[in-house]
């Protein structure tokens, strides 16, 4: 307990940064606590009221109380990129780590097919394999996760070459150690801690993919509350009614930033280079 | 010192941008709508020859007026037998194509059955218009020295005159086809007042005068057309100055914001006989007529059309708008909103949530209708409404928002459970085609619906000649219609047309075929 | 890059393209739904059973997976990708049309970008934690935290109706037209290339060679923009060639906000429309443009490299 206290003394906007995105996933899980009415219920008569005390961000076009839909919207956009961000490191990594470590066929398989995928710019193939298996969150994150995954491999596969001929290494090998245990126990912690770094980074850009996958009508569909599908449909108030736009809009770029901040002291805490 | 350069470039460029924006020259107008096809090839689709006659390209034998009655046209006087099967036809004298060439009867039976020729499979045809819907005919001759056209139609039509004013008949010059001529991709020449000078399909449209146009002056040199599919974007464009019109601005409150500047802009605003509604998939899950009754119950219309989207439609129960002089007034609506009562009609069928996710179940799986709509005039918006009031009642809805040929095409192939629609149900002036898509025995049957009485109903409605008795029919058919409740009817939408101050005469009317016209001139 | 390397590349490229082209026709041929049936829908018929057996039959499309890949594929080859669903006209025509505004988009886009970015990311490095220093990077911040449709929503609204700056529509690609979007794909853009900017340029100011110069009495101003700006420029070329594939492609959402003619509309409306043919041809358009500047980026960096390294130890 007392060690936490120096850490986070000696890390303080980590320490800031980490309170703000638990605070962010604190809203996404007490979501129902928070959010004054369900974000599905829609009262059609209150359709489209400019933001009042019974309604703090006012009612979208049919007349669901926007605030619930904004806080419900974390959950949704966190989830998502939560797991991609998952998906894509622990696949990514486990890809690169195996293509560093074996080289040979396996290298070159797995970096060809990640030259292919690094081929089709990101977005692009998100929204063709989204629109071809049909629009869904699950499919867009699927989507985004199949052009993601390279990152990683790229980097864990550096990382491991950059080890594998490493004393230790070598060392462990003469002992007898097996491949497994040799990958878990030596290359798998040097990896990780970059791959932490690139992972919380990604975090907010996930978030933005997301919310532009849905913007386009190729993500979330009606009626789950969703930021980017949120402006989507918001975007027809423009001049009538812009909270519909201002809301969303906001809550992206506060998360984005706060997981943008925390990536940048993450890697300030844990780069080698600022040692 | 440097402030200030900064100050004065960032001023220049500016100015010398907002010089650009502003609309162009007086003799140019520029118009904003919503691309409904990608062709101009009257024969590949029906919306592309309601292209040609909105864009003031193309023209008709027979015009409608204000009151969707059809009045000769390019044709100046014609005759019918007794027995309403042979119709002759005298072609106005003088009037030309755009390219010169005269409007003859031979032309004019040409153009005709290009449209049949091209859609006939059997001619080796794949244009997707159906003129066969509108009239089926034995012989079309020409005789140009006397300057007549004469149809023999296959069956007795009460009227083919509002049939021959319908925009799949448009008249163009087919010569230029033989001549080489891409017609889908370059536009036809036709009658109107202007001409296509390039086509980029759902970008724009530029066009000139027609030198050679019959009927008056043409008052502007040029015109652009620039295809907007986003309702917010039109109505910004217009204040903004790009374009000096659009149509049918169907956000409600980007519509009444123009509305409160009747110092800048004008508002033409008309009931169009149009229906907005909701084709229900007799093949699917939706043939359960406990089902579909149980979401006739659910849903309530009032709120949808004055408050989801604003107004822009006015509600009614009947497929035929209430305007019409249908017999509205006598049909009874078996439906009225009560979600209370669906849902105990639906727990009555055993059509109940058996295991807890507030979805119910029909056959051992949960009720998922897959509803298909498009983002034109406020359709998506009542499909998510739809959505809400169904859930409300257990039932879930699943929205597939395409484009417009899109949607179209799963409706046509039955691909759906409920499908979009916004149609003008008195097409041809009279409502019987229309009412053709729940005949059973029609091409155009895309509910898959079939009931005897009905096809009973319309054949003989078909066969009648004499206003009256075709009047009750029409109305014994909206009520079995009705009855079954084979369509959500989401309500009768009101047109607009809004222009700036720059031009005058920009107007809508109940037939929504003329959106260019002649009549519009540049303010004095 | 010795020629044992250069035919390595190329082989590897092959197979990469192999692999590309199969995973694009594995796209459409996995999709749900009957391409026979869409094709008719297209056209507004409903033929019976028999006429889509016989049409499948006719295209090949009973033919097992990898033969019908192989026909597919040695279309392609030949130039012809097929016709689209929902605009009846080649393929490749309708690409070849969206092509060139994409391209001037991009372009233009990459240069605002970089008129941005430069100064403001050397001026970040120069003053390394001075206010300008954390003016700029928290402005940078915000840029790469903004959704990029939101800003273009926000700058039309502001330029376009408030201030009547830009049109809102125009017709083609006239360059006022371009101007928002492209203000909008640099803003984001920029943020990015700021910080890499600066970070590179600090790494360039801490080189030995820097410190020798110093030493040695050259002005810094000499340094810095002789020595210290190109050096540190290099690296971005690889980054500059991974923007412009990425905008090539046509930028989706951006696209479609502004109505901009480009590829990314293009796509968006193709798969709205279900019109595989064209999402197909797309998708390997799209793939091959971005291979083929990804590998003159590499051969770009190759042939140039030594001489910078030789050029850094001379003045080190």
């Amino acid at each position: 307990m007392k060690q936490a206290g120096v850490f986070l003394k000696k890390n303080k906007s980590f320490a800031v940064f980490a309170a703000l995105a638990l605070a962010i996933v604190a809203v996404a899980v007490f979501a129902p606590w928070i959010a004054p009415y369900d974000p599905y219920e829609a009262v059609m008569t209150d359709a489209v009221q400019a933001p009042s005390a019974a309604h703090w961000f006012g009612t979208d076009k049919l007349g669901r109380d926007l605030f619930s839909r904004v806080i419900f919207g974390t959950r949704t956009s966190l989830a998502a990129a939560l797991f991609l961000v998952a998906v894509i490191s622990v696949f990514g990594t486990m890809a690169g780590v195996a293509a560093g470590y074996f080289g040979g066929m396996v290298d070159s398989v797995i970096m060809r097919i990640s030259d292919m995928m690094i081929a089709f710019p990101g977005m692009v193939l998100a929204i063709a394999v989204a629109g071809i298996m049909g629009a869904g969150i699950v499919n867009g994150v699927i989507a985004i996760a199949i052009v993601s995954w390279t990152k990683y491999a790229r980097l864990a596969r550096s990382l491991v070459l950059k080890m594998k001929n490493r004393d230790f290494v070598a060392a462990a090998r003469l002992t007898g150690s097996t491949t497994w245990h040799i990958l878990w126990r030596y290359m798998l912690p040097n990896v990780i801690p970059t791959l932490i770094v690139t992972g919380a980074t990604d975090i907010g850009t996930m978030i933005l993919e997301l919310a532009g996958l849905s913007f386009l009508g190729f993500g979330a569909q009606p009626p789950v509350p969703e930021w980017g599908l949120m402006l989507n449909e918001g975007r027809a108030y423009m001049q009538t009614a812009p909270w519909l736009m201002l809301f969303p809009g906001l809550a992206i770029v506060l998360v984005v930033v706060v997981f943008n901040l925390l990536g940048d002291s993450l890697r300030d805490m844990l780069d080698p280079r600022n040692e | 010192m440097r402030k200030q350069f900064f100050a004065a470039a960032a001023l220049a460029m500016g100015t010398a941008l907002a010089g650009m924006s502003a609309a162009a020259a007086g003799d140019t107008l520029n118009f904003g709508c919503f691309s409904y096809a990608d062709t101009l090839d009257p024969a590949v689709l029906t919306n592309s020859s309601w292209c040609l006659t909105r864009y003031g390209i193309g023209e008709c034998l027979f015009r409608f007026n204000e009151n969707m009655e059809a009045e000769p046209y390019l044709c100046d006087s014609y005759e019918v037998s007794e027995d309403h099967l042979t119709w002759t036809f005298h072609i106005r004298e003088g009037v030309r194509f755009s390219n010169g060439n005269a409007v003859t009867p031979s032309a004019v039976v040409a153009s005709i059955q290009r449209v049949y020729d091209e859609t006939d499979p059997e001619k080796g045809g794949t244009g997707a218009a159906t003129p066969r819907t509108y009239m089926e005919y034995e012989s079309m001759t020409a005789d140009d020295e006397a300057g007549t056209v004469t149809i023999v139609t296959s069956k007795p039509y009460a009227d083919l005159t509002g049939r021959l004013a319908y925009p799949c008949f448009c008249i163009i010059d087919v010569s230029e086809e033989e001549a080489g001529k891409n017609i889908g991709e370059e536009g036809p020449s036709g009658t109107g007042p202007y001409v296509v000078e390039e086509f980029a399909a759902d970008q724009y449209v530029l066009m000139s005068a027609n030198e050679y146009y019959w009927n008056g002056d043409v008052p502007f040199e040029n015109v652009q057309i620039t295809f907007v599919d986003d309702d917010t974007t039109k109505a910004m464009a217009l204040q903004n100055g790009d374009v000096d019109m659009v149509e049918n601005i169907t956000s409600a409150s980007a519509l009444a914001q123009i509305e409160a500047m009747p110092d800048q802009f004008t508002v033409s605003r008309a009931s169009s006989a149009r229906t907005g509604f909701a084709f229900l998939n007799m093949d699917g899950i939706l043939g359960n007529e406990t089902l579909r009754q149980a979401v006739q119950m659910a849903l309530d219309h009032d709120t949808m059309c004055n408050i989801t989207v604003g107004g822009m439609y006015i509600p009614g129960y009947s497929i035929l708008p209430s305007a019409l002089d249908y017999g509205y007034e006598e049909l009874t609506n078996p439906y009225s909103y009560d979600p209370e009562a669906a849902k105990a009609l639906l727990d009555e069928a055993g059509i109940v949530d058996t295991d807890g996710d507030g979805v119910r179940e029909l056959d051992g799986e949960n009720i998922n209708l897959n509803y298909v709509t498009y983002t034109n005039r406020n359709l998506s918006d009542f499909a998510q409404a739809v959505q809400v009031y169904l859930s409300q009642i257990g039932i879930g809805v699943t929205i597939q928002t395409t484009d417009a040929d899109t949607n179209w095409n799963l409706i046509s192939a039955g691909e759906y459970d409920l499908g979009d629609q916004n149609w003008i149900t008195v097409g041809t002036g009279d409502p019987t085609d229309f009412l053709g898509n729940w005949y059973s025995k029609s091409e155009s049957n895309f509910g898959r619906y079939a009931n005897e009485e009905y096809d009973a109903v319309y054949e003989s409605l078909l066969a009648e000649l004499d206003t009256d008795q075709r009047k009750e029919d029409i109305r014994q058919l909206q009520q079995i219609l009705l009855d079954d409740g084979v369509a959500i009817v989401h309500g009768y939408y009101t047109s607009s047309m809004c222009s700036s101050k720059a031009i005058e005469n920009a107007s809508i009317g109940i037939a929504d075929y003329y959106w260019l016209t002649s009549e519009i001139t540049p303010a004095e | 890059m010795s020629k044992k390397q250069l035919i390595r590349r190329l082989f590897q490229i092959l197979i990469v393209l192999v692999g590309i082209s199969f995973f694009t026709f594995c796209l459409t041929y996995l999709a749900p739904g009957d391409p026979v049936r869409s094709m008719y829908a297209a056209t507004g018929t409903m033929p019976s059973e028999e006429v889509l057996e016989q049409t499948r039959e006719e295209l090949g499309l009973n033919e097992p997976m990898l033969v019908q890949y192989w026909n597919w594929l040695s279309d392609c080859l030949h130039g012809d990708f097929g016709t689209s669903y929902s605009q009846h006209k080649p393929v490749a025509e309708l690409l070849l049309d969206r092509l060139f505004p994409t391209v001037r988009l991009a372009l233009l886009s990459l240069a605002l970008m970089l008129a941005v970015s430069l100064p403001a990311g050397v001026a970040a490095a120069v003053w390394k934690n001075k206010p300008v220093d954390y003016l700029i990077r928290g402005i940078t911040f915000l840029g790469v935290s903004m959704p990029n449709f939101w800003v273009g929503l926000l700058l039309l609204y502001v330029v376009a109706m408030q201030l009547k700056l830009v049109p809102v529509l125009s017709i083609g690609t006239g360059f006022e037209k371009m101007i928002l979007p492209a203000v909008t794909l640099a803003f984001a853009m920029s943020s990015r290339y700021i910080r890499q900017v600066r970070a590179a340029v600090l790494e360039e100011l801490n080189q030995d060679y820097v410190t020798g110069a110093r030493a040695r009495g050259m002005k810094e101003r000499v340094i810095l923009w002789r020595h210290v700006f190109p050096n540190a420029l290099f690296p971005l070329i690889t980054l500059l060639g991974l923007s412009l594939g990425s905008l090539l492609g046509g930028t989706a959402v951006v696209e479609v906000i502004f109505s901009y003619p480009g590829l990314g509309n293009l796509a968006v409306s193709a798969i709205t429309a279900m019109d595989y043919p064209l999402i197909q041809g797309y998708v390997l358009w799209v793939a091959l443009i971005y291979m083929a500047l990804n590998l003159a980026v590499d051969f770009c960096y190759n042939f140039a490299d030594p001489r910078i390294r030789e050029k850094r130890q001379v003045e080190g």
